[in-house]
């Protein structure tokens, strides 16, 4: 079409010369018959230029730009769009990315806050609903300590300091098991035996009425207090010629 | 240093390389155990050898000619060609002894296998046998594969006769052992059907599929072919056979891909032939008792890898066969239980042999929790990774959840022992897999069950500990 529209623009702009040459010596009928329906074309043609093409005249186009009217009128329309000044010297365009800008920002500080007020709820718990003790009683040995008279008496000065360290060790173990810490709640060393030194414990524990019967058969189960103190000791990087170390195959629990 | 002669009607060519010893022609097999061969003076004696085509007869096409080579440990690699007619001629072939048939299957290139001398030395060294490898290359190179099939019933009529002559021979046909691969599996299956099921035992290693899928029994190996039938399954969604069609069917890692083998035709040949050949080499490290490969009858593979199948009380003591040469230990159950599907998963690369740990985990986190696994185990200077991750698992409180883990080494003492869980999603918070108790039951081997008490498991951070012996039987 642009091809078309450049051949028969030129040719009108030819035939204009011609035409005014030719008209006045001659007239000639032919000449008339041929160049009036000429003229006729060349001014419908500028006419629907002007119409769709709406800045650029016939002559001042190159080819290349004459060359897809439709997409770039389209494409150039957007781009107006785009650039209208909606309020103050805020354009279009601004506002559409500001938008998108504002939906992922939301997301974000959606998931942020999630995460940050999230609340793990095994972590959560009553200590107030904790009330119905449970016990175990066991014993384990201390290789390294000799066994006098006076530990055969729990008020004796030597049975307090040492029973004072080993409760505070047992408890130590029980206040940080994730699973069983919250519901320990004392140990207590009872009494001292002679073979070394043979320690007898009694550890309490609170655990709501709600969940005892759980507690009783898993968390709290003779297995799993036993193996938590005994995987503890096991793990323990004690020196086994210290004093209070505890012989981890001589743990019992009754 | 190529010359033919004419012997028994038959045109042979030996090919020979001197000076050089004839184990060097042998390369594979100089990997392992090169002390096996005996010193073998030269050029004293000639080597019959597996005739070696090449793509051009492949292209023509070749007609049967049936070779057998037979293998001794007296003459260790130097195969001797035997006579169809008199197998007495040669004093190395003890009637006494057992008598192996070793079978190749389809050649559409016409080189002689690669694992040949491999496989033919491993079993020489497992037993004092009558090797002999069927070398019939000359039927099977060509590239029209359904002319190579038509072919394995001529080659199977052969060795029905060359058999026939070997009972009048005084062999014992409990005493024969066929190993066929791929359509050499299907030739032993039509002899041993010829035999009327007489023959001791067939191996079949990835028994062809294509032109035998779907045929009737006669047409294809069955357990009625020899008393007791063992078939390795490796490449079932192409070249082998999907069904069971023996007495006990092994399907490695479910018998599709194998693990190691191309996953894309860039890798050319092999991408057509890994899996199927796996099922040789996987023979092989039985011979050669690299290790056990422990095959677990089940139902399906996902429920083999789910850990549904790890109870092995029908087989008693022994527990659950173990793949391979060593298969007949099994024998009696096996064939009282008539047909038995069982699965195992395979390392990528020799040992293929895994070591599996039944995993009991029991949380006590109030919501279920779904995911994957990962479990290291630490030894002194190794360290064994096993990730169970074919499927999310659900965790729940209270609850042991089993798995069944599989490990790449055999780690024999556990000094340290890790856990990772993960979920695989991005935007939740992070989830704690509150354990209470974790236990590790070796399913092989009679160590005892490890366990630890008490560990929190955040997710995608491993934790490592020290397990310690379970003390659980006094509670």
């Amino acid at each position: 079409m642009d091809v078309e529209l450049h051949v028969i623009g030129t040719a009108d702009g030819n035939g204009g010369t011609h035409f005014s040459g030719d008209r006045g010596p001659t007239s000639n009928g032919e000449d008339v018959t041929v160049s009036l329906p000429d003229a006729s074309e060349g001014d419908g043609l500028l006419s629907t230029l002007t119409s769709d093409g709406e800045r650029t005249p016939l002559n001042g186009l190159p080819a290349s730009q004459t060359s897809t009217p439709q997409e770039e009128t389209s494409v150039c329309r957007i781009k107006r769009e785009l650039n209208e000044v909606v309020f103050w010297k805020v354009r279009l365009w601004m506002i559409i990315i500001f938008i998108f800008v504002l939906i992922i920002a939301v997301i974000l500080v959606a998931l942020a806050v999630c995460a940050a007020i999230h609340e793990d709820e095994d972590e959560k718990f009553d200590p107030s609903l904790f009330k119905l003790p449970l016990y175990h009683n066991g014993s384990f040995e201390l290789p390294n300590q000799v066994f006098t008279d006076d530990l055969f008496n729990m008020s004796s000065n030597k049975s307090q300091v040492l029973a004072a360290s080993l409760q505070e060790k047992v408890a130590g173990v029980y206040t940080s098991s994730p699973a069983l810490g919250r519901y320990f709640s004392h140990a207590s060393i009872n009494a001292f035996r002679n073979g070394s030194v043979v320690a007898d414990y009694q550890l309490k524990f609170l655990i709501p009425e709600e969940e005892k019967d759980w507690l009783r058969n898993f968390t709290l189960s003779r297995e799993m207090v036993f193996n938590v103190f005994r995987q503890f000791l096991y793990d323990q990087e004690a020196d086994p010629a210290q004093p209070q170390y505890i012989a981890p195959d001589s743990l019992r629990m009754f | 240093n190529k010359w033919c002669q004419q012997k028994e009607n038959l045109h042979i060519c030996v090919f020979t390389r001197f000076p050089s010893h004839p184990a060097a022609h042998f390369s594979l097999a100089a990997s392992q155990n090169l002390n096996l061969l005996p010193p073998l003076s030269f050029p004293a004696q000639e080597c019959a050898e597996f005739v070696d085509l090449d793509l051009s007869h492949a292209f023509i096409g070749t007609s049967v000619r049936v070779r057998l080579l037979l293998y001794t440990s007296e003459k260790g690699m130097c195969g001797t060609l035997m006579s169809h007619t008199d197998p007495t001629a040669h004093p190395q072939f003890n009637t006494s002894r057992l008598t192996t048939f070793l079978i190749h299957g389809y050649r559409p290139t016409g080189s002689p296998p690669r694992w040949l001398p491999t496989i033919t030395e491993l079993l020489l060294a497992r037993t004092d046998m009558n090797l002999i490898v069927v070398d019939w290359n000359n039927g099977a190179a060509t590239l029209n594969y359904f002319k190579a099939v038509e072919n394995t019933h001529t080659v199977a009529d052969n060795l029905t006769a060359f058999l026939e002559k070997l009972k009048e021979n005084g062999v014992s046909m409990s005493s024969v052992h066929m190993i066929g691969i791929s359509l050499g599996a299907h030739i032993s299956g039509f002899v041993g059907a010829n035999m009327n099921g007489s023959i001791g035992r067939i191996t079949a290693l990835d028994p062809a599929g294509p032109q035998f899928t779907g045929t009737l029994l006669k047409d294809r190996l069955d357990p009625s072919d020899a008393q007791f039938v063992d078939v390795l399954h490796t490449d079932i969604d192409a070249l082998g056979f999907r069904e069971p069609l023996g007495h006990v069917d092994f399907y490695p890692n479910a018998g599709t891909d194998q693990p190691g083998c191309p996953k894309s035709i860039l890798s050319g040949s092999s991408y057509f032939k890994c899996d199927h050949q796996r099922s040789v080499f996987l023979y092989m490290e039985s011979i050669k008792r690299v290790c056990e490969h422990k095959a677990y009858p089940c139902e399906s593979y996902r429920g083999f890898l789910d850990g549904l199948c790890t109870s092995c009380e029908r087989f008693g003591d022994a527990g659950c066969p173990v793949f391979g040469y060593d298969v007949t230990g099994w024998k009696d159950v096996l064939l009282k239980l008539n047909q038995t599907k069982t699965y195992f998963t395979t390392n990528p690369a020799s040992p293929f042999c895994m070591t599996k740990y039944r995993v009991e985990v029991m949380i006590w986190n109030k919501a279920a929790r779904w995911g994957r696994l990962t479990v290291k185990l630490h030894g002194a200077d190794q360290e064994a990774v096993a990730t169970i991750d074919h499927a999310a698992f659900e965790f729940k409180r209270f609850t042991g959840t089993r798995l069944l883990a599989q490990f790449d080494k055999d780690v024999k003492s556990v000094m340290k022992m890790s856990l990772k869980f993960s979920t695989g999603n991005v935007l939740q918070p992070k989830n704690r897999l509150r354990v209470l108790r974790v236990r590790l039951t070796p399913l092989e081997g009679r160590e005892r069950p490890l366990c630890r008490y008490d560990v929190v498991v955040e997710e995608d951070r491993e934790v490592t500990f020290r397990p310690l012996p379970c003390q659980d039987s006094n509670f």
